[in-house]
C-alpha cells in the first residue's frame, strides 16, 4: 500500500500530522512506563530492598573478581597491577595446552569426573528409594542419620579416616586382606587405587546428605497416586519404578543438569588431602594443578587462564545439559 | 451376586473410634450413595471397603466372599479418588491402561480396552495428551475410565465431583448415571453434596458421627426422614424446624408454640402425646401461602420475597427462627404480594420428639 503514490500523496499533510501523532504517543507511553515503574518500586520498594544483600554479594564477590580475570591475557606482574601490565593475548592459553602436566590435570579431571557421575549420581537416589521403602519409621530415622553423617566432618578427619583405614600398618582393610593372606598394599601411593578411593570417599561423604533432595521429591508425590495403584494391583516394586521414579525424574534431571555443570569443580581440597607426587600421575586434576602454579609457584596470569579455561568449559557443559533436557523432557534450569 | 455386605464395621484409629459399627447390605447393580457432613466417616468406610484402611472390627463381604483380610487387589474393586489420582507423565490413553499393563494383560487387548473406554467416555481426541494438557472434566472422565477399563465387580467413589465447578458438577453427575445404567456395575458413592446423592442414588445411607442415621430410597428419606438430622440434611432448602408443645384440639391432636397453633394427624403417637414436647418439621414446599383473608393460617414476619419465575422463595420468621417458603408463582402472585402466613395440611406436618429427635411412630407419607 505505501508504494502507491496516489495514496503517499494524498495523504502528504496527514502523514505528517500521523508522525508526530506517533512521537507524541510513544513519548507519552514512555512516559507512562517510566510512571509505572516508578509506582511499582514505590509500592514493593520493600521487596527490592530484601535483594540488596544478595546483589551486593553477587558484585563484591562473583562480578568484582571478573576484573581481575583479564590477566589470563596479560603479562602480570604483582608489582605493575592488573591495569599495567602489558596485553600478551593468548600466549598463557598456548603455554597451558603444550604443557604436559596440564593436559593430564584436564584429563584427570575429565576422568574423575565422568566416574564420580556415572557411580555417585545414582547412590543418592538409589538410597532415598530404599529409605522411602523402610516402614519402620525408628530404624528409618537411625539409618538416615547414620548416612547423613560424614557430611557434617570436616574433610581433614574424613581425610584422617580414609588415610588410617587404608594404611598398610593398622589400616583396617589390610588387616582384612590380611586374614585372606593378601600382603599389606600401601594403597594411597598407587596411582591405580587413587581413583577408586577418591570417589568411594566422595560417595560415602555426600551421598547420604545428597539424598534428602530426592526424598523431599518423594514426600511430594500426592498418596493416592499410590493408593490408586494398590487397587489396581501395583506391587511396591512396581510402584517404584511407575509412580516414584518417574515423579521424582525432573528433580533427578535437574541435579544431573547441577552436577554436569560441576564437572570441572573435583572437590580439590580432598585430592589435597590425599594425593602425594606418587600419585599424581592419577590424582592431579585442573583445580590442583591451578593451586600449584598460581598459589604456590607464584604464576598468577598463567594460574588465571586455567582458571578461565575452567570456566568456560563448565558454562558450556551447563548449557548444553539444559537445552537437552528442556528439548528431551520439558525439564530445566532455567 | 456382586453385592457388599457390611456388617457391624468399625474403625478405630488407636484409642479413637471414627466408625462405630455399621451395618450395610448393597445389593448387586444398585448405586448406593454414602452421604453425610465432612468428617462423618464416609472416606473412612470407603477405604475400609476398597482395602486401603485395615478394617478393625466386623465384616466384610464381597460378592459372596468375606474379604477383611484379602489384598486390595484381590477384591475387584475400583475406585475414583476426588483428586483423580492420575500419573502425571503418563498420557490418558498409559493412565486408562496402568491397571492393566500392572495385571500384565496382552497388548492387543489393552489397545481395544482403552480404546472402548475412550469411545464410552469421550476420550477419544484426548488419548494422546497428558493430564497437565486436560480441563477438570476430562481429567474427571479419565480417572473413571481408569476405573471403568478394569471391568471390576464394584465401583467406589470418594467425593469425585467435588473438585469441579457447579456446571460440570451436574453435567458429570447425569453421565455418571447413564454410565451407570449402562454398566450396571455395583457402584458406592461417597458425597457430602445432599443433590447429588439424592440425584444419583438408589439408596441412599446418611451417615453422621461414624453412625448411619437412615438407609433408604431418596423420596422415603425425603419424605420419611427417620430424625430431625436426616430432616435437616436432604432437601434444599432444608426442612424448617420448630419448637412446640402436643396438647388437646377440638379435632384431636395440636401443636402449640408461641401462642399459635397447628392441626396434628390423629395418630396414636400423638393422640397419647399431648403435653410432650416435640420439634416440628415443616418442609418449604409442603406450606400454602395464605394471606390477611385466612383466619385459621399460621402467622409469620415475612422478610423477603424472592420471585425466581415459576416458583418463589419467602424468607420468614417465626418466633424469632428463620421460616422458608417454597412455593409456585403461577396464579398466586395476588396471594405473595399480601403474605402473612401459611396453612399445611396434618399429615405433611412432621413430628419428631425434641429430646431424641427421632420421628413420633406411625408418621408414613406415601410417595
Ligand atoms: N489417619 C487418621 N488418624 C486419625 N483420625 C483420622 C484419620 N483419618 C481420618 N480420621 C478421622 O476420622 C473421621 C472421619 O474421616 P473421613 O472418613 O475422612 O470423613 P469424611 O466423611 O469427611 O470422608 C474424621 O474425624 C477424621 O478426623
Ligand atoms: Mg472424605
Amino acid at each position: 500500500m505505501s508504494s502507491d503514490p496516489d495514496f503517499i500523496s494524498s495523504a502528504g499533510p496527514k502523514t505528517e500530522e500521523l508522525v508526530f501523532d506517533a512521537k507524541e504517543a510513544q513519548r507519552r507511553r514512555r512516559a507512562s512506563r517510566m510512571q509505572r515503574v516508578g509506582d511499582h518500586l514505590k509500592r514493593e520498594w520493600q521487596l527490592y530492598a530484601m535483594l540488596i544483600p544478595t546483589i551486593l554479594w553477587l558484585v563484591i564477590f562473583l562480578y568484582k573478581p571478573m576484573y581481575g580475570l583479564q590477566i589470563a591475557f596479560k603479562d602480570y606482574s604483582i608489582f605493575r597491577g592488573v591495569a599495567a601490565s602489558p596485553w600478551i593475548g593468548f600466549e598463557h592459553f598456548e603455554t597451558l595446552f603444550n604443557n604436559d602436566q596440564f593436559l593430564r590435570a584436564l584429563r584427570n579431571t575429565l576422568i574423575m569426573s565422568a566416574y564420580g557421575l556415572l557411580f555417585g549420581f545414582p547412590v543418592p537416589i538409589f538410597l532415598a528409594l530404599m529409605f522411602n521403602e523402610i516402614l519402620n519409621q525408628k530404624f528409618k530415622k537411625t539409618a538416615q542419620t547414620i548416612v547423613y553423617l560424614p557430611h557434617f566432618i570436616s574433610s581433614v578427619i574424613i581425610a584422617g579416616i580414609v588415610i588410617t583405614a587404608f594404611s598398610p600398618s593398622a589400616g583396617i582393610v589390610n588387616t582384612i586382606l590380611g586374614w585372606f593372606g593378601v600382603d599389606a598394599v600401601y594403597f594411597l601411593t598407587k596411582p591405580e587405587w587413587f581413583r577408586p578411593i577418591f570417589i568411594g570417599t566422595g560417595i560415602w561423604q555426600e551421598a547420604g546428605f545428597q539424598s534428602i533432595v530426592y526424598l523431599a521429591a518423594i514426600a511430594g508425590v500426592s498418596p493416592t497416586l499410590y493408593e490408586s495403584a494398590v487397587v489396581d494391583g501395583a506391587s511396591r516394586w512396581q510402584m517404584m519404578w511407575k509412580i516414584t521414579i518417574p515423579s521424582i525424574l525432573p528433580t533427578i534431571i535437574i541435579m544431573l543438569i547441577i552436577r554436569i555443570g560441576n564437572i570441572l569443580e573435583i572437590s580439590f581440597e580432598m585430592i589435597i588431602l590425599l594425593y602425594q607426587p606418587a600419585t599424581y600421575q592419577t590424582a592431579d586434576v585442573v583445580n590442583t594443578f591451578i593451586y600449584r602454579q598460581g598459589l604456590q609457584g607464584g604464576q598468577y596470569d598463567f594460574a588465571a587462564a586455567a582458571g578461565l579455561f575452567n570456566a568456560v568449559v563448565a558454562f558450556i557443559l551447563v548449557m548444553t545439559a539444559n537445552t537437552i533436557s528442556k528439548r528431551y523432557s520439558r525439564t530445566s534450569l532455567w | 451376586m456382586s453385592g457388599v455386605q457390611l456388617e457391624g464395621i468399625v474403625k478405630a484409629y488407636g484409642a479413637v473410634q471414627v466408625v462405630h459399627g455399621i451395618d450395610l447390605e448393597v445389593q448387586e447393580k444398585e448405586f448406593v450413595v454414602l452421604v453425610g457432613p465432612s468428617g462423618c466417616g464416609k472416606s473412612t468406610t470407603l477405604r475400609m471397603i476398597a482395602g486401603l484402611e485395615e478394617i478393625s472390627d466386623g465384616d466384610l463381604t464381597i460378592d459372596g466372599r468375606h474379604v477383611n483380610r484379602v489384598a486390595p487387589k484381590d477384591r475387584d474393586v475400583a475406585m475414583v479418588f476426588q483428586n483423580y489420582a492420575l500419573y502425571p507423565h503418563l498420557n490418558v490413553a498409559d493412565n486408562i491402561a496402568f491397571g492393566l499393563r500392572i495385571r500384565k494383560e496382552s497388548k492387543d487387548a489393552i489397545a481395544s480396552s482403552v480404546e472402548e473406554v475412550g469411545e464410552i467416555l469421550g476420550l477419544t481426541p484426548y488419548l494422546e495428551r497428558r493430564p497437565a494438557d486436560l480441563s477438570g472434566g476430562q481429567r474427571q472422565r479419565v480417572a473413571m475410565g481408569r476405573a471403568i477399563v478394569r471391568r471390576p465387580k464394584v465401583f467406589l467413589f470418594d467425593e469425585p465431583l467435588s473438585n469441579l465447578d457447579a456446571k460440570l458438577r451436574t453435567q458429570m453427575r447425569a453421565e455418571i448415571k447413564r454410565l451407570h445404567k449402562r454398566l450396571g456395575v455395583t457402584s458406592i458413592y461417597v458425597t457430602h453434596d445432599q443433590i447429588e446423592a439424592m440425584t444419583l442414588a438408589d439408596r441412599i445411607v446418611v451417615m453422621h458421627d461414624g453412625h448411619i442415621e437412615q438407609i433408604g430410597t431418596p423420596m422415603e428419606l425425603f419424605l420419611n426422614p427417620a430424625n430431625t438430622f436426616v430432616a435437616g440434611f436432604l432437601g434444599s432448602p432444608p426442612m424448617n424446624m420448630i419448637s412446640a408443645q402436643v396438647v388437646a384440639g377440638d379435632a384431636g391432636p395440636v401443636a402449640e408454640f408461641g401462642g399459635q397453633r397447628i392441626q396434628l394427624q390423629q395418630i396414636p403417637s400423638l393422640q397419647n402425646g399431648v403435653g410432650r414436647p416435640v420439634t416440628l418439621g415443616i418442609r418449604p414446599e409442603f406450606v400454602s401461602v395464605a394471606d390477611q383473608s385466612d383466619p385459621a393460617k399460621v402467622r409469620l414476619e415475612v422478610d423477603l420475597v424472592e420471585t425466581l419465575g415459576s416458583e418463589a422463595l419467602i424468607h420468614a420468621s417465626l418466633m424469632g427462627d428463620p421460616f422458608v417458603i417454597r412455593t409456585d408463582t403461577v396464579g398466586q402472585m395476588h396471594v405473595l404480594d399480601g403474605i402473612s402466613g401459611f396453612t399445611i395440611q396434618p399429615h405433611l406436618v412432621k413430628v419428631f420428639d425434641a429430646e431424641t429427635g427421632q420421628t413420633l411412630p406411625g408418621q408414613v407419607l406415601e410417595q
